[in-house]
């Protein structure tokens, strides 16, 4: 046996004695089965190599931070209330269209910052509840949004996995947009209906639209909904304005942008928030999924120093021709359990060079939609936790499940245009 | 006092222990490696003479001046534009501490993006120095850095870098001064030192611009000179010469859909020939084993092996790997070849001498041609 399978399994092994015999945090886990795998691989305990790992998630993690905070500004300030109400009266009579706007909607914050957990977090906020009173179960709301926000991230105009797998091999940021419309638009407004038409045909939205209407003029002092929407309207601005004019308007960053719409969302609320508790709870709720992700860091850090990250490469483009397809259909969701933009950079450039008679954006395209299902495997599964976090449900495995016939449909599809890329490459032209 | 509150402690103690621990590590990148400039070397300036915003920035950086007796024409090696690329370094202080030139005038900057040298990159596991042993037995040791410039000196990344020329590239490409070019006063500091290289440039008319860098065995640009539209018929003559020498070398117009780099904008901004070498290194690749000073040093791999019997690889690679010393003969050659066609070419010699040629570089290894570490040098680090 291969020491670094050997590796391998003392890493997975000591992750899981972790995790499930010592009843530790999933995070606290993989930073142990890190420290395992240095030891094992002869480095000691590589205190430098552990913390650079952790700090490469930084930016995820504050991004993580100012997103909840935000989130639950938002949902304490009663603003909520106020857009989920507006949206059911308006649109009551319409439950399809409804669920593929509000489908378009959880997607929006995703396709401009190419991020599935910034669009989950915000728009998924927004739509969650919606989703919720038209009488679709918490589970799959969570999924729908979980799923949206996958779609978003896959979505042009920045889908960040094609960016790293291209700055693998050189091929410019140009051309993938088709492709990837075709690739996330079809397959959400399919999974929109699939997960919500049925109950939202059985529930009486007329009745709740009415609700609603009473309940609006029986109240003392009505406001305008545009206030309501003023923290949200500045969230997008601030994430749309540095892509429409890149050179006059500095991205702030994901962090600042939360963190801006959280403190105006303060001043436009009908209820007033009290700021410490509710930033409290915000952390609160995060830091476990924090921890992963810092976890994960020093994991994948310690993978590279020992060889195991180039040892799991070369094994899988040791398969011989026809299981090259299998390989990619498994090994680049299985990653994603680690880190799904990781899985499309490590995993995806050396894939996109073995399929190199093939169609370079298409492939390049649809494994980055293949990659986007590794924000639903476990332990990271972001996508999925977020998902359950917003949709108010306890486990996370109750929305993967959920999940599961979408993200085998994006599976099917991801891997036909990677199959005939080239025929599909014609037909775009 | 409870339980969670003895584990909350224990907890703060040793998160307080990595924090000092890696503190003093990465706090000891910050340092600079030693240089010491050979009898070859007239002047050393500052990157800042020329943009004076980077003074006082980490991005403000050495510039060697060579200059000959004769009247000549003008090249310039950027070495460290990816402080991870140790040829591209390492050749620059080759010539730093062995060139004499005789004709033209020949400008070094050992570090391109000064900033990115003082850091690794995150879940690389890098080593952040490499040694080289010299013949008297003496340890020369140098700094192995980052492809980008150190977050400490430029955050947050944007979500998405739009470039100057308006590509879209992911955003932490923001921070790889090879998508910055032609750079921006006002703009981040990658691309004011990006400015900075190219402000130098059109201020001494450099006729030659020669950027080093090391990619992956599995990149298909490798073991090539890329070079600008301007440069291709030099280049042509270089990698023909090159060639019958027996070293493989490819030639790649510069594509003119790749923007911010150096053999584009540099050739579109400037009157310079822009030209880019590439050679190949594991410790860059996707497919490395364990990640160590040795597998940089000695550029040896039996994954990348596994990789090449699989034909993944656009390099030959066995037992033998692609030594430092090999890597840096290469782009020795390289520039050396690129002056003396540029002479023959355009009737402005550059003439260097004092430099070891490949099959010297090759036998004796680096450390043959590194200078003597003395007390001064020591010292003035």
């Amino acid at each position: 046996m291969d020491k670094e399978l050997l590796l391998f399994i003392l890493m997975v092994g000591s992750f899981m004695i972790s995790c499930f015999a010592l009843k530790l945090p999933s995070g606290m886990g993989m930073v142990i089965a890190a420290v395992v795998g240095a030891l094992a691989g002869g480095f000691g305990v590589p205190v430098k190599q552990l913390v650079e790992g952790s700090m490469s998630m930084l930016d995820t993690v504050l991004v993580i931070a100012a997103a909840m905070v935000f989130m639950k500004c938002i949902q304490n300030s009663g603003a909520l209330d106020d857009i989920n109400s507006a949206i059911i009266r308006k649109f009551h009579r319409f439950p399809a269209l409804l669920l593929l706007c509000l489908m378009v909607v959880v997607m929006f914050p995703g396709m401009i910052t190419g991020s599935s957990t910034a669009a989950i977090i915000s728009a998924g906020v927004l739509v969650c509840p919606i989703l919720i009173e038209m009488g679709i179960p918490k589970a799959k709301a969570g999924a729908f949004i979980a799923l949206g926000g996958m779609f978003g991230a896959t979505a042009p105009p920045v889908n960040m996995a094609v960016m790293a797998i291209g700055s693998g091999i050189d091929i410019p940021y140009s051309g993938f947009e088709l492709p990837l419309i075709l690739l996330s638009f079809p397959l959400a407004f399919v999974t929109a209906i699939f997960l919500g038409y049925r109950d939202a045909k059985k529930s009486d939205l007329a009745a709740m639209a009415q609700k609603y209407e009473v309940a609006r003029q029986n109240e003392e002092h009505p406001r305008s909904l545009w206030i309501s929407l003023i923290p949200l309207i500045v969230m997008v601005v601030l994430m749309v304005l540095p892509n429409i004019f890149p050179q006059q308007v500095p991205s702030v960053g994901m962090t600042v942008i939360f963190l801006i719409s959280a403190i105006v969302s303060l001043f436009t609320g009908k209820r007033r928030v009290n700021v410490l508790q509710t930033t409290r709870e915000a952390i609160d709720s995060s830091l476990p999924v924090m921890g992963i992700l810092m976890g994960v860091g020093a994991f994948i850090e310690v993978m590279t120093l020992t060889g195991l990250k180039g040892y799991v490469v070369v094994s899988c483009l040791s398969l011989p021709d026809t299981l090259l397809y299998v390989a990619i259909l498994v090994t680049i969701p299985l990653f994603g359990a680690i880190s799904s933009l990781g899985s499309a950079s490590l995993l995806g450039v050396p894939f996109v060079l073995a399929l190199i008679s093939s169609d370079q954006i298409i492939v390049t395209a649809a494994i980055a939609s293949l990659a986007s299902i590794g924000e639903l495997v476990p332990p990271t599964a972001l996508a999925g936790i977020f998902g359950a976090e917003v949709a108010g449900v306890d486990r996370y495995s109750k929305v993967l499940r959920k999940c599961l016939i979408p993200a085998l449909l994006i599976i099917v599809v991801s891997m036909l245009f990677i199959i005939f890329a080239n025929p599909i490459a014609s037909i775009l032209g | 006092m409870k339980k969670n509150q003895i584990v909350a402690i224990i907890m703060l103690v040793v998160v307080a222990a990595g924090c000092f621990i890696s503190g003093k590590a990465f706090m000891a990148t910050w340092e600079e490696d030693v240089i010491i400039p050979g009898p070859g070397v007239t002047e050393v300036r500052m990157l800042s003479e020329y943009f004076p915003g980077l003074e006082g920035t980490a991005g403000d950086t050495e510039i060697y001046v060579m200059e000959g007796e004769e009247e000549g024409g003008s090249v310039l090696i950027l070495g460290g534009t990816h402080a991870n690329e140790m040829s591209g370094h390492m050749t620059a202080v080759l010539f730093i501490e062995n060139a004499q030139v005789e004709a033209g005038t020949v400008y070094v900057i050992p570090r391109t993006n000064h900033s990115a040298a003082t850091h690794n990159d995150p879940q690389e596991a890098h080593p952040d120095t490499i040694h080289i042993t010299l013949d008297s037995g003496a340890v020369r040791e140098f700094r192995h850095g980052s492809r980008a410039t150190n977050p400490i000196d430029q955050w947050p990344d944007p979500d998405v870098y739009v470039n100057y020329m308006g590509q879209k590239l992911s955003g932490s490409e923001c921070r790889n001064i090879n998508r910055c070019y032609p750079g921006k006063a006002d703009g981040t500091l990658t691309e004011q030192m990006a400015y900075g290289v190219t402000q130098f440039i059109i201020a001494e008319s450099i006729d030659m611009t020669i950027d080093l860098h090391e990619a992956s065995p599995e990149y298909p640009t490798i073991n090539t000179i890329v070079a600008h539209d301007r440069a291709m018929d030099l280049a042509s003559f270089v990698a023909i010469d090159m060639q019958m020498e027996g070293i493989d070398i490819s030639l790649e117009r510069s594509p003119t859909t790749l923007r911010g780099l150096t053999h584009r904008e540099l050739g579109d901004h400037t009157d310079t020939l822009a030209l880019l070498m590439e050679a190949p290194n594991p410790a860059q690749g996707r497919l490395r084993g364990v990640t160590d000073e040795e597998l940089i040093v000695t550029g040896q791999d039996d994954l990348y092996v596994r990789a090449a019997e699989l034909g993944m690889l656009y390099v030959p690679f066995d037992e033998n790997g692609w030594p430092l010393e090999v890597r840096c003969a290469r782009h020795t050659t390289g520039v050396l070849t690129m002056c003396m066609e540029y002479g023959n070419l355009y009737g402005e010699p550059i003439t260097i001498t004092g430099m070891p040629t490949y099959d010297e570089l090759c036998e004796n290894g680096l450390g043959a041609y590194l200078n003597e570490p003395t007390e001064t040098t020591t010292e003035s680090t």
